[in-house]
């Protein structure tokens, strides 16, 4: 309106550094937020892809996949609760494997499931496996930079076990090591290999896993907790958050934007206090010359609206060229949703910031500009 | 004649350190149309208090104030503020003008406050900015405005919503002998011209010979005194 955005364009250096010091928190947030969500994906990327409304996992297994240990009983129990189709078997363990002719070693978590069910996700190059196929995997596409193509041997170090890249997959990680996809029958050779968890298993002829997803309504959900008192049944996003790291990862990330989100919010609200208290004169004289009070806390409001959204403009704008030229294993994702969630949010602190300059325009009395007024 | 600003027994006690004190007891005042009049008064004799009062910024503990015979006691904050805008002019020391609105912004402002269409505003902002002298300086802000045009300024503002009544809070305070002469000069002529009522309270003796009356406060009221001759 008339008085806001005059004195903005009156006052440009003032208004131009405090839209400057907003721009770059405002950038930092969106930054940070993009990388927070990126590695929050990048960690956990297969287990999310995985279309699962809850995991069955071990008792006391602290809802780790790579602790718990059920069997097949528990499968078949599962099963009959929530059909047969709605209950597939995941195996995870993380690894390191070292290729043919490389001799650097690589960090991997290999994920087994049956390649017919709907945990196996698709194949992005070369040919899928299948429930019969042997010593074959799919690996994920990262692993391209180290070398591994199409036909490359891998052997998994603690087991001894080979293994033949027959497809790529994309966007397949856990706890940010990329993922190897393999059948049961490897899986279960690869444990007849590890002899110690056969002794652990107790269950030495029979198939041991380390989840079980299900897709399951809350009732069923309940069913099954009670039907398996030796497992827990725990929700996709309680299992995504027990992966090792996850919690930590994220918390430390949101801590910093929600500092940031504060911050920015006190800055202007000490940036409109100072001025606030500087023009107090001037908004006296502007009261007893009849300008409502409603009238100057909306221009002291647009003023915060226009600096705010403002700044955010051009710090998306340099979020997404940010984006174009950041190298591609930097995981950084920043969709609609979050971009529009987190400019909402960065307004409306910046609205909270603004109020203790909106309380102190309408305590001004416009007695003040008359000279000395009271006695 | 009309009568366009009546202040009817007016009095006005403040607290102080435990104590009532009365600053303003029994005052009256009538200004008719076309009539400038002085307030003189040394510190402390309730100059502000009876501006703020008679200003619609302070509530008098009893009596009543009465622009054009209409009563303002009684009023809420919004209607009060309303009748600033519309019905008072005022004309304060200095710091008058919002430093970031160029001149003819300076007026427009409160037309559009008052609801007048902003190229209505805009004709009637550069007329009497004409008529003040100010044509050449449309499009300047305060900073570069000397100290009596910014107290032409004022006046021009004042008188933008067509009030009953024009306020003057030591309009001269800031100014030299001449340019204080000429500002007063300016005011009363456009308080008859208009046919305002105008009321301003000042300490600088010069000007008095251009106002129609001279009242001094003493005791809280307004006493007519014969002007000292030198």
């Amino acid at each position: 309106m008339y008085l806001a955005i005059r004195e903005m364009k009156f006052a440009k250096a003032r208004y131009s550094l405090i839209a400057i010091i907003m721009l770059l928190v405002a950038f930092l947030v969106l930054f940070v937020t993009g990388l927070a969500k990126g590695l929050a994906y990048d960690n956990a990327a297969s287990i999310q892809n995985m279309n699962a409304t809850h995991f069955m996992m071990e008792k006391g297994s602290n809802h780790r996949f790579t602790r718990s240990q059920l069997g097949e009983g528990d499968l078949a129990q599962a099963g009959s609760i929530v059909g047969e189709k709605n209950a597939q078997p995941v195996g995870v363990k993380m690894t390191t494997v070292t290729t043919g002719g490389a001799a650097h070693k690589l960090d991997v978590t290999l994920l087994a499931v049956r390649p017919e069910g709907w945990l196996m996700p698709s194949v992005t190059e070369g040919t899928a496996i299948t429930s019969q196929t042997e010593g074959k995997v799919l690996v994920d596409d990262q692993l391209k930079d180290s070398g591994i193509g199409i036909g490359t041997e891998i052997f998994d170090q603690a087991s001894g076990m080979k293994w033949i890249v027959s497809g790529f997959v994309s966007h397949e990680s856990f706890s940010h090591s990329p993922a190897v996809f393999l059948n049961e029958r490897d899986w279960q050779q690869l444990q007849s290999k590890s002899s110690a968890w056969k002794g652990a298993s107790g269950t030495a002829s029979g198939i041991s896993y380390s989840a079980i997803a299900v897709k399951a309504n809350k009732d069923q959900a309940k069913q099954l907790a009670a039907a398996l008192p030796d497992t827990e049944v725990v929700t996709k996003s309680e299992a995504v958050s027990a992966i090792p790291g996850y919690k930590e990862e994220q918390g430390s990330l949101l801590m910093m934007i929600v500092f940031l989100f504060v911050i920015s919010a006190f800055v202007l609200a000490v940036f409109f206090y100072v001025i606030t208290i500087q023009k107090s004169s001037q908004f006296g004289i502007l009261k007893a010359i009849g300008t409502r009070t409603a009238y100057l806390v909306r221009s002291v409001a647009l003023q915060v609206l226009l600096l705010s959204s403002g700044s955010l403009v051009v710090s998306v704008l340099l979020v997404q060229g940010m984006k174009a030229v950041l190298p591609s294993g930097m995981p950084f994702q920043l969709d609609v949703t979050t971009l529009a969630s987190t400019c909402g949010a960065f307004i409306a602190m910046s609205l909270v910031g603004s109020l203790f300059s909106v309380w102190q325009v309408t305590r001004i009395d416009a007695l003040d500009a008359i000279g000395r007024t009271a006695a | 004649m009309r009568h366009r600003l009546l202040l009817d027994h007016i009095k006005r006690t403040f607290e102080d350190g435990g104590m009532q004190r009365t600053i303003l007891d029994n005052l009256n005042l009538q200004v008719a149309e076309g009539e400038l009049v002085a307030v003189m008064g040394p510190s402390g004799s309730g100059k502000s208090t009876f501006l703020s009062i008679a200003g619609a910024l302070l509530e008098p503990t009893s009596g009543d104030v009465l622009l054009d015979g209409e009563s303002i006691t009684g009023k809420n904050k919004k209607e009060l503020t309303d009748i600033r805008l519309r019905r008072l002019g005022f004309i304060f020391q200095s710091a008058n003008l919002i430093p970031y609105l160029k001149v003819e912004e300076q007026l427009v402002l409160v037309a559009k406050m008052g609801g007048m269409n902003k190229s209505t505003a805009v004709r009637r902002a550069r007329e009497l900015l004409n008529k003040l002298g100010l044509t050449h300086r449309l499009h300047a802000y305060p900073e570069k405005l000397s100290g009596g045009e910014r107290q032409r300024v004022a006046i021009a503002r004042a008188l933008m919503n067509d009030p009953a009544v024009l306020l003057a809070d030591e309009p001269t305070a800031s100014l030299d002998a001449s340019r204080g002469m000429d500002v007063v000069r300016l005011l009363a002529g456009e308080a008859k011209e208009r046919g305002k009522s105008a009321v301003m309270v000042t300490h600088d003796e010069r000007i008095l010979s251009l106002c129609d009356r001279v009242l001094y406060l003493e005791d809280g009221r307004l006493v007519e005194k014969q002007m000292v001759l030198r």
